[in-house]
């Protein structure tokens, strides 16, 4: 393979590089009033790596081992990498008004960039120190963005909770890989080490391989806000610049779960030990604290943050059954959560921006009693606020429908009652907290009666995030079709 | 067009919805667009009504459409009517303009309000009408979000706890449904959410424990929504708080789907439940005769008109339910014609108490008395309601009650006779509150009430007629009933 198709191959993310070097570049000729035009280019960045996503192919594609068996493009990494590209897609329009006149756009753009890279490596990595890479590259920028309002001690407070926990969980994650590989004998490549330890089961059984195995889940478990390594999500999301926050709920923590598909699941099915059960208990405790929490949240970005814990509760189940439909599922619900929950962060945003404007001193915007009577002040984002808090209840005709529905059919399916009814309850507890700020919107009378005037480029993102929501919801034929080819390369 | 008939009528109500949503500005725009699609819709149902033929076979289905949605997982937006649910589908067809037009003076939010109910028709309509379990299913939980919104928008002064109320109770009614639905598709390992094949399947099912937990998973569903005692008390703080409106079609149309629920998907399972038939069905029987007494006692003792007239609901619905439980011809056929007789008489109550609500600001019953002085047109269709609710010959409850009590005689005498002691008081009650609220010499306390304007009259005075039509010839909703309960596998003809 030459370097011209090498560049073809990677086309999205070397688009994403330049991109990010062009920003960092062109900002520094521009005065604050101008670097607007930053949030533009890396619009454009992101559409056309989609674009490019796109046509290369998503269904039926598949090239094992580019550059030393360490990246590969299948319809796994390609489902993925699109969904962190359109989380990101957009963050970015959302953020245009959000840091308009800001001095440090130039940054700002850059490392969304920078982290979205790191987040598709991840996606397409086959080697465990590519991974990690990968990890690393989109867990820094996202360390740096979580703090991006440095005046703002609750942004500080959340970057740096952010970064000592994802510090400590990188090196569980490292230091669990580095067992891995020193038993294997020094193995990296994720389909060898599946081999040998198919074939040496008692490795893993060791007590050596067990901790490794407790150092990975743990590691993942951080990323993914598993209870009981959630602590940091909830204070992080409440903290970081809302737009951050969909950014890091819908992105940076799927990538976790790609990582987790890829290496948990030919771990587990080559020890085939009743690592399940822990599983089970994880899943049905993360899903259940999650809600619970949740319904005594008046903090909007607060209990959001819950109910994306509560959310990777049901999306882990797929660890305890570990069939084809489970993963089908559970892939479709990432994509799903990712624009549900962007959507809901992202309308946030608009309010805080609104209120902002409105009131300069203005202190929690994102308190549900500003949430009083929106449906009067601004029909179009309390409309679309219910949509995505609907399809995050998982009513019908959204996304949040057909991907919960699927995935609690396949846990059905592989005969885990208990847990099923654990999870179908918690969807009903959840449509609780969902329904209570629809009602605020609704059915309470505003705080005033001034109209809130959305401004266009969050209209936009708010937009994409609901044509995303009832695509999957209306039409999820392709959807679930391609999630099961992103499913079958694993090979369950 | 007839080839999409079933889709133009489900679909019409959510268009209108929309434009009533978004385009209408006064509320003169926006309850002519609303009234204009729920009579269109209305048209259309007569014609299928006209063409529709009883004689075809239970579960043998007429106007079916059939277009792939996800066939990955076998489901298919597939819609047909047959015996059980072409009158239900009248009678929504019915209900929804007359509350549109009963409606007319709402002024507070009324493109929402009038949005709302086109929504819940189309939501009723459809689950009247899906043939397809993930249809079924959507349908059934779209209805939960307009009457959500009636509730917690133009509710009464309590109306925040009464709408979660009815939300979550409903809600995880219809997930323990679902988890039913879920198990049915497993178990029958069919690959398809069609209704009637899925019900076909059933009786492969190889283990007996399975299909009684299939069974009891989606009775629970319908038993909820229904609903039966224990599980009824959403319903009255439902009711209490709900907007007129609302509760004409909560108690019209939407307990009428549990009802449907049973008819469609239980009774034909019935009959493959092998060593567990009797006893469900005396499980049924329970529930239906204590829903029946205690609903019937509980509405005695009310002071509150309206929570009255949600516990003779209640009351009402346990006949629907002993009439499946005795599980012979009549007493289903019997059970079925309950529903849609239910339907016009609990609207004419709900819209005579809304009337007494509006005009004198209070429905207690013993600070009313002697409204008939001064409301005489109110009194006279009001009264023509409590006689068909409490059962008078001539009116379409007494044919229906008659049906199922006579029918589960044969089946489950001990029940019925049980049961039979509920009439008596049925009576006492609906008596009693004319006597008190509508009698005797008026509290003068009460002002100057008015009669009926209208636009209340005149849904009123139909429901009255056709209560009184069908109560002297029941006819081809009648026939249609017979015809489909003959053929569910197993019952005793």
């Amino acid at each position: 393979m030459n370097y011209i198709e090498l560049a073809s191959e990677f086309a999205p993310e070397l688009i994403l590089t330049i991109g990010a070097l062009a920003i960092m570049m062109i900002g520094l000729f521009l005065a604050n009033s101008q670097k607007k035009v930053l949030g533009y280019l890396a619009t454009i960045f992101l559409a056309v790596a989609s674009l490019v996503i796109v046509y290369r192919g998503i269904y039926d594609i598949q090239m094992e081992g580019i550059l030393a068996d360490s990246l590969t493009i299948d319809p796994m990494s390609q489902f993925f990498k699109l969904t962190f590209l359109v989380v990101s897609l957009i963050v970015v329009i959302a953020s245009i008004k959000e840091y308009d006149g800001h001095s440090n756009q130039d940054e700002y753009y850059t490392l969304i960039l920078l982290g979205t890279i790191g987040m598709m490596v991840v996606a397409s990595a086959i080697d465990i120190v590519t991974m990690f890479i990968g990890f690393e590259l989109a867990s820094l920028s996202t360390y740096a963005l979580a703090g991006f309002n440095k005046k703002d001690p609750n942004s500080l407070e959340a970057a740096v909770k952010y970064f000592i926990i994802g510090a400590l969980s990188s090196a569980l994650l490292l230091f669990g890989l580095s067992y891995i590989y020193g038993m294997s004998g020094g193995l990296t490549n994720i389909s060898e080490l599946a081999v040998f330890f198919n074939n040496n089961p008692a490795v893993l059984q060791s007590p050596m391989g067990i901790i490794a195995l407790m150092l990975i889940v743990a590691g993942f478990g951080f990323k993914m806000a598993l209870v009981p390594f959630h602590m940091w999500a909830p204070d992080t999301y409440q903290g970081a610049p809302t737009v951050i926050s969909a950014l890091l709920a819908a992105g940076s923590k799927k990538m976790a779960f790609v990582a987790a598909f890829r290496i948990l699941l030919i771990a587990m099915i080559a020890i085939k030990i009743d690592i399940a059960m822990v599983f089970m208990i994880l899943a049905i405790i993360t899903m259940t604290l999650g809600n619970v929490v949740a319904l005594s949240q008046r903090s909007l970005k607060r209990m959001l943050a819950y109910s994306s814990v509560a959310q990777a509760g049901y999306i882990s189940m797929v660890f305890v059954v570990m069939s084809p439909e489970a993963l089908t599922g559970g892939i479709l619900y990432v994509m799903s959560h990712a624009f549900m929950k962007t959507g809901a962060f992202i309308a946030v945003a608009a309010l805080g921006y609104m209120l902002l404007k409105e009131n300069s001193n203005a202190k929690d915007v994102d308190h549900l009693d500003n949430f009083a009577g929106l449906g009067k002040r601004s029909p179009f984002l309390a409309f679309s606020i219910m949509i995505f808090l609907f399809a995050l209840a998982g009513i019908p005709f959204t996304a949040g429908f057909v991907s919960k529905f699927i995935l609690f059919l396949s846990v059905l399916e592989g005969g885990f009652y208990l847990l099923v009814i654990f999870a179908i309850l918690n969807s009903a507890l959840s449509l609780y907290y969902y329904a209570r700020v629809v009602k605020y919107m609704y059915v309470l009378p505003p705080s005033s009666d001034e109209k809130l005037k959305v401004p266009g480029t969050y209209a936009v993102a708010i937009l994409l995030a609901i044509i995303g929501v009832l695509a999957i919801g209306i039409v999820p034929e392709p959807f679930i079709n391609w999630a099961a080819s992103a499913a079958n390369v694993l090979g369950l | 067009m007839v080839d999409y008939v079933l889709s133009l009528i489900l679909f019409i109500p959510l268009i209108g919805a929309a434009l009533t949503l978004l385009f209408t500005k006064s509320r003169e725009s926006a309850r002519m667009v609303a009234f204009v699609s729920s009579a269109i819709s209305f048209v259309l149902t007569i014609m299928i009504y006209l063409q529709f033929e009883p004689g075809i076979a239970f579960l043998g289905f007429q106007f079916e459409e059939k277009i792939g949605w996800i066939s990955s997982m076998g489901i298919n937006y597939q819609l047909g009517v047959d015996g059980v649910s072409m009158p239900l589908i009248l009678l929504n067809a019915i209900l929804c303009p007359l509350t549109i037009v009963y409606a007319w003076g709402e002024s507070k939010l009324p493109n929402q309000f009038f949005a709302l109910i086109l929504v819940l028709q189309a939501g009723v309509f459809g689950v009247f009408m899906s043939l397809d379990f993930f249809l079924f299913y959507i349908f059934w939980e779209l209805t939960l979000i307009p009457l959500y919104f009636l509730i917690s928008i133009w509710g009464g002064p309590n109306k925040d706890y009464a709408a979660i109320k009815f939300f979550i109770y409903t809600h995880v009614a219809s997930l323990v449904m679902v988890l039913g639905i879920f198990a049915l598709y497993f178990s029958t390992g069919v690959n398809t959410f069609e209704i009637p094949v899925l019900l076909e399947a059933f009786s492969d099912i190889v283990s007996a424990e399975m299909r009684v937990g299939i069974f009891l998973a989606l009775f629970f569903g319908f038993l909820v929504k229904m609903p039966t005692v224990p599980f009824h008390t959403w319903l009255p703080d439902a009711h209490v708080e709900a907007p007129t409106a609302g509760s004409v079609l909560l108690a019209g149309v939407l307990l009428k789907m549990g009802g449907y629920g049973l008819f469609r998907v239980l009774l034909p399972m019935m009959d493959s439940l092998g060593p567990y038939r009797s006893s469900i069905i005396t499980l049924m029987a329970v529930l239906a005769v204590v829903s029946i007494l205690y609903a019937t006692f509980l509405a005695l003792a009310q002071k509150d008109l309206k929570k009255m007239v949600a516990y003779s609901s209640v009351a009402h619905m346990g006949y629907v339910m002993l009439g499946a439980a005795a599980f012979n011809y009549m007493s289903v056929s019997g059970a079925m014609f309950q529903q849609f007789s239910h339907g016009l008489i609990t609207a004419v109550l709900f819209m005579s108490v809304g009337v007494i609500q509006h005009s004198v600001h209070t429905r207690i019953i013993p600070d009313l008395g002697g409204l008939a002085d001064r409301m005489p047109k109110l009194a006279f269709l009001m009264m023509c309601g409590f006689m068909a609710s409490l059962g008078l010959p001539a009116m379409s409850g007494f044919i229906a009650e008659f049906m199922v009590l006579t029918g589960s005689y044969l089946t489950l005498p001990v029940y019925a006779l049980l049961a039979m002691v509920g009439i008596v008081a049925t009576a006492g009650y609906h008596l009693w509150a004319m006597q008190r609220a509508m009698f005797g010499s008026y509290n003068e306390k009460l002002g100057e009430p008015h009669d009926l304007a209208n636009f209340e009259m005149i849904p009123m005075a139909i429901l009255v007629l056709l209560i009184i039509l069908f109560g002297v010839y029941p006819g081809s909703v009648m026939e249609m009933f017979e015809h489909a309960s003959k053929i569910i596998p197993g019952v005793m003809i």
